[in-house]
C-alpha cells in the first residue's frame, strides 16, 4: 500500500491512495474507470498505437483520431495515461516498474499470454505478496472456450441476457442483443467488487491475490427469471416485446403515444391499488377516452379488487391502451406518476438530459477538456455518497499524456533514458 | 468455494430490502460471508417469496420459491414489526452490532420511522446505510413509483434494445434490478474500505434509473459533444454495430426450432477464416464483400447469404468449427443450454448445489469471479420465514424468551 492511504486525502473519494495499474482495453476501462472515479489513482498503460478501445467511436463531429473518441473519453475518466509496448523489452520493464508501484493490476489480455512473456501475474506474486492482480476475460482463465475469440454481441448470446431479450409479434425476428456493451459493463462491475473484497481482506492479511473474472459468468448471473424457471420448472422463457420474457405469453407492457413515443405500463396500465382507480377514470374522461369503464363491470371489479380482476383486465388495459395513444409519452408518464402509478417513458438516455430531476440531483457533471478549450456535460456517477463522495476528477488522458509526469517525475527516469525507448517505439 | 476464508466474515448486514435490487446487492455481500439479517414483516412479506412457487410444495407456503431462494442464500431471517416501538428497539440493538443497512422504500419512510442516517448514526457512527430507489431519494421526482422495467425505459436502456424503424424490444427482465444491486454492493465495498481508515460510515443514496443511464455513457456524450440525439433513423442497430463500424456481425439462424448463432468479423483476417469456413463461395470474392466498407453498405445481402449458409448447421457445432479458426461466433443460449450444456459454465462449477428446507436440493447461479486465496459460499437456500428469530433475536442482541415472544407475535400478526 502506498504511505498515501494511510491518510485519507479528502475531497478525492473513498479510495484516496489506491494505485491501480491497467493495461488498457476494452474490457478493463470500465472497471478502472469506477475505481478512478471514487479516488483511486489509476495509470492505463497503453501500446504506444493506443488502446483499441480509442478507435471504438462516435468521435468528437465525426473527425475519427486517437483523441477523439467519445467512446474512449467515457469510459477512461479520472485516469491518467501512459504508453508502454509490452512485446517490447524495455517496454516490458516500464510494465515492471509499474507494477512495483501498485495496490492493483487490472488486465485483459488471452489467458497466459501475459505470463508467457513474462510480464504476468507470475512474475510478480512472490516480489509482491500485497499485489491485487484482476483478470476480466470472456471466460475466464481456465475451462474448454477460453481460448475463444469473443465480442460483446457473441458474449450477450453465449452468456443468456439475448434469449431473454426480443419480440414476440415479429414473425421470423431474431433474439436482441441491447447495444451498448453490456457484457463488458456486467464483467466490469463484478470484477471492481472482486478487486475491493481483495483490497479489503489485505487490510487484515496483507496479503494480496488474483482474481479471475469471467463475462460469459457475469452475464450468466445477470438473467433473473430464467434461471428459477428452468431450474425448478424446466420451462424455457420465451421472448416477449417491451416486457419480461415468461413461459407463457403474458399481456402487453408497452404502448405507442400520440408523439410516436412508447410508454411502458406494467400490468396493462391498469392501477394496483384501487385509490389510483377513479382519478384515472376522471383522467380518461376529461380527454374524453374513458369510453364504458364507469360500468359497474368494470368499475365493480376495480374497487373491490384489482388483483382478481379476471377476464375485465384485457378490456381494461385496451381502453387505457388507446387512452395513451391520445397524449404524449410524457404527458401519459407525468399523469400516470401524478395518481401513483409506475408508468414510464421509453426515453432515449440523452433524453434524460432534459429532465430537471437529474439536474436537482447533480447527476450531470461538467468536464473539462483544457485540449478543447472548453467543457462537455458527462454523465456523473452511480452512487451518491454523503460523507466521502467520488466524482469525475478529470477528462480521459491524451494519448501518452502522463508520460514525464510519471516516468520521469515519480519514477525518477531522466529525459535522456526516455529518448532510446521513445525512439525504439517501446513507449 | 472450498477450505478458502469468506473474506467478508465479520460484516454485519441489516437488509430491509426486498423483490431483486437489494436482495441483489446483498447476496453479494453474503456469498462472500458477511451475515446478512433479513428483516421482514409477516403481515406483508417480500413478494418474490410468493413469486413462481414450485410444485409440490405446501399450500399458502412462504417459503416456497425458487426464485426468492437464488436470491436469498446464505442469509438469516428474523421478523418485527417496524411500526411497533417494540421493533424499533430491537432494530437499534441490531444497529449496534452492524456495519451496513440497506432499504429499497419509498423516500421518507424510514424517516417517518424513526430510521433515518442521523438517527442511525447516532447508534452507531460506523454505520453505512444505502438508500435504493427508482429515482433516488433527492430531486423533484424522488416520489415516483417505478419497477425494474419503469427504471429501463427511463433510463434509455430499453430504448436502445430492439431493431430500428420498430418499437423496443427492451430488455426481457428487470436488467436494472440487477445492475442496481451490483452498484450498492460496490457502493458498500468501497463505504467499508474507506471506513477501516476512517471509522466513519454515511449514507449513500442510489438512484436505479441512474444506474441506468451510466450504461448509456458514449450515447449521451454524443449529444452533448456533437448535437446528436440517439433516437434517430436507423437506431436502434438491432444486432449490428453502430460503434464500431463491421460487418458481418449480426444473428444467423441454425437448425432447429428458433435458433440463432451470432457471428462477427472484426478485421478482415476473420472475414477471410470466415470464408474459409464457408467453403469460398463466389460471393464473398465479389467486390461487394471484399472490403469491410463494401459489406457495410451491402449489408442486407451479405447477412441473408451468410443466414442462407447457416440454416442447416446445429448451432453449437458451428460454433465450435467457427471458433477453431479464430472467428468470433457465439450460440444465443437458451437456460436449458447454459445449465445442461455448458461445458465451461460446468467446469468453473458456475451452477453449485444447496438444499433448502421446502425446497429440497437445487443448484444456484455462482458468482462470475474466482479468487486465489478468498472464497465465496452457497452453503444453503434462502431463510424460511422468521428462521432465526431465536438466533438473531435471542442469541445475537440478548432478548429474553418472553421479550422474543413478543416481539415476533406482533411481527406476525397483520
Amino acid at each position: 500500500m502506498n504511505d498515501a492511504a494511510q491518510e485519507q486525502v479528502p475531497g478525492i473519494g473513498p479510495l484516496a491512495g489506491v494505485r491501480v495499474i491497467e493495461l488498457a482495453s476494452e474490457r478493463t476501462q470500465y472497471c478502472a474507470k469506477l475505481l478512478a472515479d471514487m479516488g483511486a489513482d489509476v495509470i492505463a498503460v497503453e501500446p504506444p498505437g493506443g488502446s483499441p478501445a480509442r478507435r471504438i467511436g462516435p468521435f468528437v463531429n465525426d473527425v475519427p483520431d486517437l483523441n477523439r473518441s467519445l467512446h474512449f473519453w467515457y469510459y477512461n475518466t479520472s485516469k491518467r495515461g501512459v504508453t508502454a509496448d509490452l512485446a517490447h523489452a524495455d517496454g516490458r520493464a516500464l510494465w515492471a516498474r509499474l507494477v512495483a508501484g501498485a495496490d492493483a493490476v487490472l488486465e485483459a489480455v488471452a489467458p497466459g499470454s501475459l505470463d508467457a512473456g513474462g510480464s504476468g501475474y507470475s512474475a510478480f506474486a512472490e516480489r509482491q505478496p500485497a499485489l491485487v492482480w484482476a483478470a476480466i476475460t470472456p471466460f475466464g482463465q481456465t475451462g474448454p472456450y477460453r481460448d475463444f475469440a469473443m465480442t460483446d454481441l457473441t458474449s450477450m448470446a453465449m452468456g443468456g441476457p439475448m434469449a431473454s431479450c426480443g419480440y414476440d409479434d415479429l414473425p421470423g425476428s431474431p433474439p436482441i442483443r441491447p447495444e451498448a456493451f453490456h457484457s463488458l459493463h456486467m464483467g466490469a462491475v463484478y470484477a471492481a467488487c472482486g478487486v475491493m473484497i481483495a483490497l479489503l481482506d489485505r487490510l487484515t492479511s496483507g496479503l494480496g491475490q488474483y482474481i479471475d473474472a469471467s463475462i460469459h459468468e457475469a452475464c450468466a448471473a445477470t438473467t433473473e427469471g430464467s434461471f428459477p424457471n428452468w431450474e425448478y420448472f424446466r420451462r424455457v422463457v420465451q421472448r416477449q416485446t417491451g416486457r419480461h420474457a415468461a413461459a407463457a405469453i403474458t399481456p402487453r407492457w408497452q404502448f405507442r403515444c400520440a408523439d410516436g413515443h412508447d410508454i411502458n405500463m406494467i400490468g396493462g396500465g391498469i392501477p394496483r391499488n384501487p385509490r389510483s382507480w377513479r382519478p384515472l377514470l376522471d383522467w380518461m374522461e376529461r380527454l374524453g377516452r374513458v369510453e364504458d369503464l364507469r360500468s359497474p363491470e368494470y368499475d365493480g371489479v376495480m374497487m373491490e379488487n384489482p388483483y382478481s380482476r379476471g377476464p375485465a383486465s384485457a378490456h381494461i388495459a385496451a381502453v387505457i391502451g388507446r387512452f395513451v395513444e391520445s397524449i404524449t409519452a410524457e404527458e401519459a408518464y407525468r399523469g400516470g406518476q401524478a395518481l401513483h402509478m409506475p408508468w414510464g417513458p421509453v426515453r432515449s438516455p440523452d433524453e434524460n438530459l432534459d429532465d430537471p430531476h437529474w439536474h436537482d440531483r447533480g447527476f450531470f457533471v461538467e468536464v473539462e477538456h483544457p485540449e478543447l478549450g472548453r467543457s462537455y456535460t458527462y454523465p456523473g456517477l452511480p452512487y451518491l455518497f454523503h460523507g466521502t463522495p467520488g466524482r469525475v476528477r478529470s477528462r480521459a488522458p491524451l494519448l501518452g499524456e502522463h508520460t514525464y509526469e510519471i516516468y520521469v517525475q515519480e519514477l525518477g527516469m531522466t529525459p535522456a533514458e526516455l529518448r532510446p525507448l521513445f525512439e525504439s517505439g517501446a513507449i | 468455494m472450498g477450505d478458502k476464508r469468506l473474506p467478508l466474515t465479520g460484516v454485519r448486514v441489516v437488509d430491509f430490502s426486498w423483490i431483486v435490487a437489494g436482495p441483489q446487492a446483498t447476496r453479494i455481500l453474503a456469498d462472500f460471508g458477511a451475515d446478512v439479517i433479513r428483516v421482514e414483516y409477516a403481515g406483508r412479506v417480500d413478494s418474490i417469496r410468493i413469486g413462481l412457487i414450485s410444485p409440490g410444495t405446501p399450500p399458502g407456503s412462504l417459503n416456497a420459491s425458487g426464485f426468492f431462494s437464488n436470491l436469498n442464500r446464505n442469509k438469516r431471517s428474523i421478523t418485527l414489526n417496524l411500526n411497533d416501538p417494540r421493533g424499533l428497539l430491537a432494530i437499534r440493538r441490531l444497529l449496534g452490532v452492524s456495519d451496513i443497512v440497506i432499504e429499497n422504500f419509498s423516500a421518507g419512510v424510514m424517516e417517518a420511522k424513526g430510521l433515518s442516517y442521523e438517527a442511525m448514526a447516532a447508534v452507531n457512527p460506523g454505520i453505512i446505510y444505502l438508500s435504493l430507489s427508482g429515482f433516488g431519494h433527492s430531486g423533484r421526482d424522488r416520489d415516483n413509483i417505478t419497477w425494474g422495467p419503469t427504471a429501463q425505459a427511463v433510463s434509455g436502456l430499453t430504448y436502445m434494445s430492439g431493431l430500428p424503424e420498430q418499437p423496443s424490444a427492451g430488455w426481457g427482465y428487470s436488467y436494472l434490478d440487477h445492475t442496481a444491486g451490483y452498484y450498492a454492493a460496490l457502493a458498500a465495498l468501497f463505504a467499508l474500505y474507506h471506513r477501516t481508515f476512517s471509522g466513519q460510515g454515511q449514507y449513500i443514496d442510489i438512484s436505479q434509473i441512474e444506474t441506468g443511464m451510466i450504461l448509456a455513457g458514449p450515447a449521451i456524450l454524443d449529444r452533448t459533444v456533437n448535437g446528436r440525439p440517439y433516437r434517430r433513423t436507423g437506431n436502434p442497430p438491432g444486432n449490428r454495430s453502430s460503434y464500431p463500424e463491421i460487418a458481418p456481425h449480426n444473428t444467423y439462424p441454425c437448425r432447429g426450432e428458433d435458433r440463432w448463432l451470432t457471428i462477427v468479423a472484426e478485421n478482415e483476417q476473420e472475414w477471410a477464416a470466415l470464408v474459409a469456413v464457408m467453403g469460398e463461395p463466389a460471393w464473398a470474392k465479389t467486390p461487394e464483400f471484399s472490403t469491410n466498407n463494401a459489406r457495410l453498405a451491402h449489408q442486407d445481402e451479405l447477412d441473408a447469404l451468410i443466414g442462407a449458409w447457416t440454416r442447416d448447421f446445429d448451432p453449437h457445432e458451428l460454433m465450435l468449427l467457427l471458433q477453431s479458426k479464430g472467428v468470433p461466433a457465439g450460440v444465443v443460449q437458451t437456460i436449458e443450454d447454459r445449465m445442461e450444456h455448458d461445458p465451461q459454465l460446468a467446469q468453473r462449477g458456475f451452477y453449485p448445489t444447496a438444499s433448502h428446507a421446502e425446497l429440497g436440493e437445487h443448484r444456484f447461479e455462482g458468482v462470475p469471479f474466482q479468487m486465489s486465496r478468498s472464497g465465496w459460499r452457497v452453503e444453503q437456500g434462502a431463510p424460511l420465514l422468521g428462521e432465526h428469530n431465536q438466533t438473531v433475536l435471542g442469541d445475537l442482541l440478548g432478548f429474553t424468551e418472553d421479550e422474543m415472544l413478543e416481539l415476533t407475535m406482533e411481527a406476525s400478526a397483520v
